[in-house]
C-alpha cells in the first residue's frame, strides 16, 4: 500500500527534491513547502520509490493534502502525530 | 522423648482466645496471594508496593469490602515516593473487573479527602471497567463524587493517573481530570464506551486498541500525555514527576544537587541558530545546553511537536520548560499547540515550579480553518496559564517572537519576572514581509520592481524596528545576551526569586 507523505500544515509547496520512480530512504528530504516563512522540509517516513508527485511547486496546500507518495518497500508505515 | 511446651498456667487456664484466632485466620487468608485478573502480570498490591519506595505501603481500610471477604475492588493507602509523602489509589481487576460500585467509590472518595486534608500527591493506578451496572445509581453518585473531588485536588495536590488496563466509561473520566495520564501500549485503554458496545451501537468494527490505546490517545485525541511499553516504565515515569513537583501547591521545590550543562551542547550554544530565519534548527540542542545534564523530561512528545514541553532542573532547581521547535511546523502555535502548551504552563503555575520560556515562533497559524477550529478561544487559555501562575517566568527570545505569539510565549506583559533577547532576535507586531507590505503600501504600488523594493524596504525594517535593541531600550526586555550568558543569568534571577 503507497504512504502519502502529508503537508503538516497549510503551505506552497516551494520545491521538490524528487522524482517519480525515485528510489529513497526513510528520512529523506521530498519537497520543501513554505509556511509563514519558514522552510518546512517534507521528509519520507518509509524506504521505498516515490510513485506520484500530485502538486507542483507554486501550489497551495492544506494541512494533511499528500505532497509525495511513496511505495515502501515492505512491511507497514511508521505512525506518524497527528500534528 | 520430646519436651511438651505448655503455655504458662494463668494464660492456659482460659483456653485460645477466639477473637485472636479469629484475627490471625484473616490474616492468614489475606496473605494469600490473589491470582491477578487475565494476562496481567501484577496484584493490586503489588503495583502499589513497585510505585512505593520499598515498603512504605501501608493500605487504608484493606478489609473494606463490597460483601464479606470480596474487597472492594480498589487498594488505597499512602506510602513515600523519593521519600515524599504520597496517596495511592490502586484498582483491583480481579474483583469484578474493578468495576466502580458504592464500596469502591467511597474507598476512593475517602482516600482522595485525606490526600485533599494532608496536602499529599495522588496517584490512580487504573485498571477498572468502569461503573458497576449491579449498583444502578449508587454507582453513578459514587463515579460523580470522585471526579468533583478530582477538580477539588486541582489546586491543591498533583494528581498522576496510570493506565494499566481497559479503562470504559467513569474509569477513563477521572484521569481527564487529573494532570497527567501515563498509558501503557498494548495494554491500558481508555474510552468511554467499549468495542462491543461500540459495535451494537453503531456498527463500528474498531479494537479496543484503535477506540482507545495509548498510541491513538498520545498522538492523535490528545488525552493521555505519555505512552510507555511497560508497567515498570509507567512507575518510572510516575516517580519522574513527581521528583520535579512540590508535595502541594505553594509546598518547596525539591530541590537536587546542581550539575552544569552537558559540556559539548553548552560549547554549541553560540552556533545553534542559522543565520538564515528561515531555516529550522532543533531547539532541543539550545536546551541541553543551558539546563542541568541529563534532567530533560519530555511530556507530550509525539503531539503538537511544534512545541516542546519538558520538565529539567536548572541549578538543581525543578523548572518547567516551553520553547518553540522551529524544526516541526516552523514552531507555529496554533489551537491543539496552544492546549498542550497552556496545559504545561497551569500545571507548573499551579504548583509554583517555575516556567523556562524559549521563544523562536513566527506566529499564530492564520487562516480560516484555525478560525473554525476555535483559535481564539484556544490561543486564549495560553495567556490565561501565563498570568495564573504562581511561580517565577524567566523568558528567553531565542530569534523570532512576532505578534500575538510573541505576547503568548510568556512576555513580561503576561507576568514574566525577567526576559531576555538573543542579538540576532526579531520582536515586533509582524514579520518584516507582512509589516512593510502594510506600511508601505504606497510606495509598493508604483515602482518597476516592487519585489526588489521589498525586500530593501524589508531588510531595512528588520535592522531598524525588529531588532531587540528597541524593546531593551523601552525596558520591555530586560536585556540583549549572548546564547552563552544564558545559564549565568536564568541560575542568578531563579536563586534570588527562590530565595
Amino acid at each position: 500500500m503507497s504512504v502519502a507523505q502529508v503537508a503538516p500544515i497549510v503551505a506552497s509547496v516551494w520545491k521538490i527534491e524528487v522524482a517519480v520512480g525515485d528510489r529513497v530512504e526513510a528520512g529523506a528530504t521530498l519537497a520543501v513547502v513554505e509556511s509563514m516563512k519558514m522552510e518546512i522540509p517534507i521528509l519520507a517516513s518509509v524506504t521505498g520509490v516515490v510513485e506520484s508527485i500530485p502538486v507542483e511547486p507554486g501550489q497551495i496546500v492544506q494541512e494533511g493534502d499528500a505532497v509525495v507518495v511513496i511505495a515502501p518497500d515492505t512491511g507497514v508505515p511508521e505512525p506518524r502525530a497527528a500534528h | 522423648m520430646t519436651q511438651q511446651l505448655t503455655a504458662p498456667a494463668d494464660l492456659h487456664e482460659f483456653g485460645e482466645d477466639p477473637q485472636r484466632a479469629a484475627l490471625l485466620a484473616r490474616r492468614a487468608a489475606k496473605a494469600v496471594r490473589v491470582v491477578p485478573r487475565g494476562n496481567r502480570t501484577f496484584t493490586a498490591r503489588e503495583r502499589a508496593e513497585q510505585l512505593a519506595d520499598q515498603g512504605t505501603f501501608v493500605a487504608f481500610a484493606p478489609a473494606r469490602s463490597r460483601e464479606p471477604g470480596i474487597g472492594a475492588g480498589v487498594l488505597t493507602g499512602w506510602a513515600t515516593v523519593n521519600r515524599r509523602p504520597v496517596v495511592i489509589i490502586s484498582h483491583d481487576a480481579a474483583v469484578a473487573a474493578g468495576a466502580i460500585g458504592a464500596v469502591f467509590a467511597d474507598a476512593v472518595q475517602d482516600a482522595q479527602r485525606f490526600a485533599i486534608d494532608h496536602g499529599y500527591p495522588i496517584i490512580y493506578l487504573n485498571d477498572s471497567s468502569g461503573a458497576r451496572i449491579h449498583d444502578g445509581i449508587h454507582a453513578l453518585h459514587g463515579c460523580g463524587g470522585i471526579f468533583r473531588l478530582n477538580v477539588k485536588a486541582t489546586r491543591r495536590v498533583p494528581q498522576i493517573s496510570v493506565i494499566l488496563g481497559p479503562c470504559a466509561g467513569a474509569a477513563a473520566y477521572s484521569p481527564a481530570l487529573t494532570d497527567w495520564t501515563i498509558m501503557v501500549r498494548e495494554q491500558g485503554q481508555m474510552f468511554l464506551t467499549g468495542p462491543d458496545i461500540v459495535k451494537a451501537a453503531t456498527g463500528e468494527d474498531a479494537t479496543a486498541e484503535a477506540i482507545g490505546g495509548a498510541d491513538m490517545h498520545t498522538q492523535t485525541s490528545g488525552v493521555a500525555h505519555l505512552a510507555v511499553d511497560t508497567e515498570d516504565e509507567a512507575i518510572e515515569a510516575t516517580r519522574r514527576i513527581l521528583a520535579y513537583t512540590p508535595t502541594y501547591a505553594g509546598g518547596p521545590l525539591p530541590e537536587s544537587l546542581p550539575v552544569g550543562p552537558d559540556a559539548a551542547a553548552a560549547a554549541e550554544l553560540p552556533y545553534v541558530v542559522p543565520s538564515k530565519a528561515s531555516v529550522g534548527f532543533d531547539m532541543t540542542q539550545v536546551l541541553a545546553g543551558v539546563v542541568d545534564e541529563g534532567s530533560m523530561f519530555e511530556i507530550m512528545p509525539t503531539r503538537c511537536t511544534s512545541v516542546l514541553t519538558m520538565f529539567a532542573r536548572l541549578d538543581g532547581k525543578p523548572v518547567g520548560i516551553l520553547a518553540n521547535q522551529p524544526n516541526a511546523r516552523g514552531g507555529i502555535l496554533d489551537t491543539q499547540t496552544s492546549v498542550k502548551a497552556a496545559r504545561f504552563v497551569d500545571y507548573c503555575g499551579r504548583f509554583g515550579i517555575p516556567v523556562l520560556t524559549f521563544v523562536d515562533v513566527p506566529g499564530f497559524l492564520p487562516g480560516t480553518v484555525e478560525e473554525g477550529r476555535g483559535v481564539i478561544t484556544y490561543g486564549a487559555t495560553l495567556l490565561r496559564a501565563y498570568a495564573e501562575a504562581t511561580g517565577p517566568l524567566l523568558t528567553v527570545i531565542v530569534r523570532k517572537a512576532y505578534g500575538g505569539a510573541y505576547i503568548a510565549m510568556g512576555s513580561p506583559s503576561l507576568g514574566a519576572d525577567a526576559c531576555w533577547a538573543w542579538p540576532g532576535s526579531e520582536i515586533a507586531v509582524m514579520g518584516p514581509g507582512g509589516a512593510v507590505a502594510l506600511l508601505n503600501r504606497r510606495e509598493l504600488a508604483a515602482p518597476d520592481d516592487p519585489a526588489a523594493l521589498r525586500d530593501e524596504l524589508a531588510a531595512e525594517y528588520r535592522e531598524s524596528v525588529a531588532r531587540p535593541w528597541l524593546a531593551a531600550e523601552a525596558g520591555i526586555v530586560d536585556d540583549v545576551i549572548l546564547p552563552e550568558e544564558t545559564r549565568d543569568r536564568l541560575v542568578a534571577s531563579l536563586r534570588m526569586l527562590t530565595a
